[in-house]
């Protein structure tokens, strides 16, 4: 679950945009290049502490954080049992840590075994998964749907039309929800239990929502785009922007920091293997 | 004139039947000029044409010749057409598109390339002039109805257009919302001097702001001129379907020598004698309703539905009830009322279980249904929302009127049955096979109430039932809603804001603010409260106010007031002549 932006005072949601942008993608190119586990943990509490300035609702993310643990599991083990990467500072990434089928099932085991090089690959592919999606939250929890708009706006390849774009759908996503909400409660006051019947049935109950629900979507996204047009979108390519960002010395920081540990990291991967398996 | 039309003739593609047919229109600068007629009329159209969105966003067969600013729509294009016309629409929410208020007022000069430091400069005076101080920083959907409009209007009105076309501005309004957004069009056009083109159901508010008045029908104008001579044929304008003021038809029924458009008018022709109450208007003027004020009731019925103390809090921390009190009895029709906010749909949402209490009870026929699970309870309360459209699931309108029996396990032929006499009663028989989308609103409407019916509950719950309908479409649901108490001994509870309604249906109303009941009555008595109705931001009826002043008594409708004027006029008569 993504959580939504909340309007605070924190230091955090008090920075620039494109300060809060930089770091999103300096922590997401590193979060790539770098493989080794040790490392990406590092990474993943810098994030942590950074949204815990910007007092993110850890709680909220209850959900996602037991999904992102069956994921890794899931990927370590896969990992283990198929791929072997050289570690470099592993003296024998080929040792077998354990089999998928253990020895003691008579006639088939021990098979597939997982090997401790693969484990250590698995795990930090689920590590780079783990700190993606948290720095994308905290960067949505500490960032406007608008401010995102204004970046994305701002960028020299991108019009202003597409970031509108943008921003008509991230509103359409909350109105999606209440319609449903709606829709279910009609369904309920004419008799539809929603609580009993087989996972099919329930289905089936759910499904008779959708033609009002994208009827009424379409609906609504037509007189939208009227009254866009109503407003003279796309009367020109010259769209002014009403919040010209200044850059304070807390932005710049950020700034620093983020580009600065973005080159960094790759000068020291690349020289050093710093931060490699 | 800033807007000529002339003999122009739409039909939208893949239609065959003309949407505005022959329509020609010259509005002079400065004029604000009403048009009014049922839905279906044609009067969206003519705005679109004007904008210039018909037919170059929403394409169509245009014939005919519209100049509007001294340029030809078509020719030009919508967005460049922004800038000389403004058009705002009937539903706020689809028409805000900043994060902020200011934002949001930004969008058009931003969209037209304004520099920064001019863009500040309208939206510091859009913010002003529309009253909205205050409210700058605020997210758009967290403001109330007619903030939200109003801040829809300031959007198009920083875009400083010369006319200011408004699409039914206040359909989707409480009273409060309302009365706010009627007082920004009057600035719009007496101080700021704009064109202003308002299509309007509520005629009681056009009635001093408009400086001409022109009826729409079937694509085409019916009626035309100042409000005097328009309203003048009231014949004509029932026939069409438009709701005569109060006031007008008092003057009417009474023989008034000339057309009241006030109460201070109204009250100035009674007082001067400028009337003739005895001729034969009043037994031969349209539909007299008769208004059954009695709220007589034995004292040890036991309340159908009950909300003792009922308090809920919604999961974003927002208290909708804080302690509601209300008693429902057998065969009632009530009127629940309020603004926006007050708690009106959270209430009525506890009697079937859609929510359930954060404290308190419901009680159901003198049980407790706090355990009921909604699914149960249907069958004896039936709860039809606002939105016709968010609560039709089916191919076909028979399957519709099916769904909900089906679901509760109604006897097949018992089913059947109903289902035949319901799409009788509703008018809706020649539709069986038809997909409920394709319906008017006004039938959708009808529909969606009929589903409801037909799982036969006892108690009947309709919130807004006549919201976007015009005036017959508004009586065809009432009269259906009616009917069933009378003849079927429903219970009837409504959730409106449109207090002619409530003079002609209600055999009581209840009135909520701040999440609790704070007054109840019959509509007389709360109407004789003038601090109750302050306080709930209501207003009421305007032939109420009329005979308050004439005689220190409230009555609900003109032929009330003219039978009461007849009746003292023979009583002054026989003392003069004794």
């Amino acid at each position: 679950m993504i959580v939504e932006y909340e309007s605070k005072q924190t230091p955090i949601h008090k920075l620039d945009p494109r300060a809060k942008f930089i770091w999103l993608v300096a922590t997401i190119v590193i979060s790539i290049i770098w493989t080794d586990p040790v490392y990406l943990l590092g990474l993943g509490l810098v994030t942590v502490i950074i949204g815990c300035i910007g007092q993110f609702p850890w709680a909220k993310m209850k959900g996602t954080f037991m999904f992102l643990l069956i994921v890794t599991v899931v990927i370590t083990l896969i990992q283990g049992a198929t791929y072997v990467p050289k570690v470099v500072w592993l003296a024998n990434p080929e040792r077998v840590a354990f089999h998928l089928i253990p020895g003691w099932i008579p006639m088939i085991g021990p098979a597939w075994p997982v090997r401790i090089g693969g484990l250590i690959y698995g795990l930090s592919m689920a590590l780079k998964v783990f700190v993606v999606l948290i720095t994308i939250s905290v960067f949505g929890y500490v960032t406007s749907p608008s401010e995102v708009v204004q970046i994305i706006v701002r960028l020299p390849f991108v019009s202003y039309k597409s970031g509108f774009v943008v921003s008509a759908a991230s509103k359409f996503v909350p109105v999606i929800q209440i319609q449903l909400a709606t829709l279910r409660d009609a369904e309920r006051s004419k008799g539809v239990d929603f609580d009993s019947g087989s996972f099919t049935e329930k289905v089936k109950k759910t499904s008779s929502m959708l033609v009002p629900l994208f009827a009424n979507a379409l609906s609504m996204a037509d007189t939208m785009a009227l009254a866009m047009e109503s407003r003279a979108f796309g009367y020109s390519k010259n769209f002014t922007m009403i919040r010209p960002y200044q850059m304070r010395v807390s932005d710049r920081l950020m700034v620093i920091f983020s580009v600065g540990g973005l080159v960094a990291s790759i000068v020291c991967l690349a020289v050093f293997k710093l931060g490699a398996l | 004139m800033i807007v000529s039309l002339k003999d122009v003739t739409f039909s939208y593609k893949g239609s065959k039947r003309q949407a505005l047919k022959g329509v020609s229109l010259d509005v002079k600068e400065g004029e604000c000029v009403a048009i009014l007629g049922p839905t279906g009329a044609g009067k969206s159209t003519l705005a679109c044409v004007i904008n210039g969105t018909v037919p170059r966003f929403i394409e169509g067969k245009l014939t005919g010749d519209v100049v509007v600013d001294g340029q030809v729509p078509n020719q030009v294009g919508t967005a460049q057409m922004a800038s000389r016309v403004g058009l705002v629409f009937g539903d706020p929410d689809t028409q805000l598109f900043g994060m902020t208020v200011e934002e949001d007022v930004a969008f058009g000069p931003a969209n037209l390339g304004f520099d920064y430091e001019i863009i500040m400069q309208r939206i510091k005076r859009a913010i002003e002039d529309m009253r909205l101080q205050g409210l700058e920083q605020r997210a758009p959907h967290r403001l109330s109805g007619g903030q939200k409009q109003a801040t829809a209007i300031a959007g198009v009105y920083a875009m400083l257009p010369k006319i200011m076309v408004l699409d039914e501005p206040t359909s989707m309004l409480d009273p409060e919302g309302k009365a706010r957004v009627f007082s920004i069009i009057r600035d719009l056009n007496k101080s700021f001097g704009m064109t202003v083109i308002l299509i309007e159901q509520e005629v009681d508010d056009i009635l001093e702001l408009a400086d001409r008045v022109f009826v729409m029908k079937s694509g085409e104008f019916v009626l035309g001129g100042t409000p005097k001579e328009v309203f003048a044929d009231v014949d004509e304008l029932r026939e069409v379907g438009i709701r005569v003021p109060g006031i007008v038809e008092f003057g009417n029924l009474i023989g008034a020598d000339r057309t009241p458009f006030s109460v201070e008018e109204a009250v100035s022709i009674v007082k001067s004698g400028a009337f003739d109450v005895l001729s034969d208007t009043l037994a031969s003027s349209g539909p007299n309703r008769e208004v059954d004020a009695s709220n007589e009731r034995a004292q040890d019925i036991t309340p159908i539905v009950e909300a003792v103390d009922l308090e809920f809090r919604y999961p974003m921390g927002v208290k909708a009830l804080d302690g509601a009190n209300l008693k429902i009895y057998p065969g009632e029709f009530v009127a629940i009322v309020g603004q926006n906010g007050a708690g009106k749909t959270t209430l009525t949402r506890h009697f079937n279980g859609l929510l359930r209490p954060s404290a308190g009870d419901v009680r159901l026929f003198g049980k407790s249904a706090l355990n009921e699970p909604t699914w149960k309870l249907c069958s004896k309360v039936g709860y039809v929302f606002q939105n016709p459209d968010e609560q039709l699931f089916c191919d076909t309108v028979e399957e519709e009127l099916r769904f909900g029996p089906m679901n509760t396990g109604m006897d097949k032929d018992k089913m059947e049955e109903a289902i035949r006499d319901i799409l009788l009663d509703i008018g809706l028989d020649k539709y069986r096979q038809v997909w409920p989308r394709y319906l008017t609103k006004g039938e959708r409407q009808r529909l969606a109430l009929a589903s409801v019916v037909a799982m036969e509950p006892e108690i009947l719950i309709v919130d807004e039932p006549t919201t976007g309908l015009d005036w017959l479409e508004s009586l065809q649901i009432l009269d259906y809603l009616e009917r069933l108490r009378r003849e079927k001994g429903k219970t009837i509870l409504i959730i409106t804001h449109d207090m002619n309604i409530v003079s002609l249906y209600a055999k009581r109303v209840v009135v909520m603010a701040n999440g609790r009941v704070i007054g109840e009555g019959t509509p007389r008595e709360v109407f004789s409260q003038p601090e109750l109705m302050e306080h709930a931001y209501l207003r009421r009826p305007q032939i109420a106010d009329v005979s308050d002043i004439l005689w220190g008594e409230v009555l609900l409708t003109p032929h009330e007031a003219a039978d009461r004027l007849k009746r003292s006029s023979r009583m002054n008569r026989e003392v003069a002549g004794k």
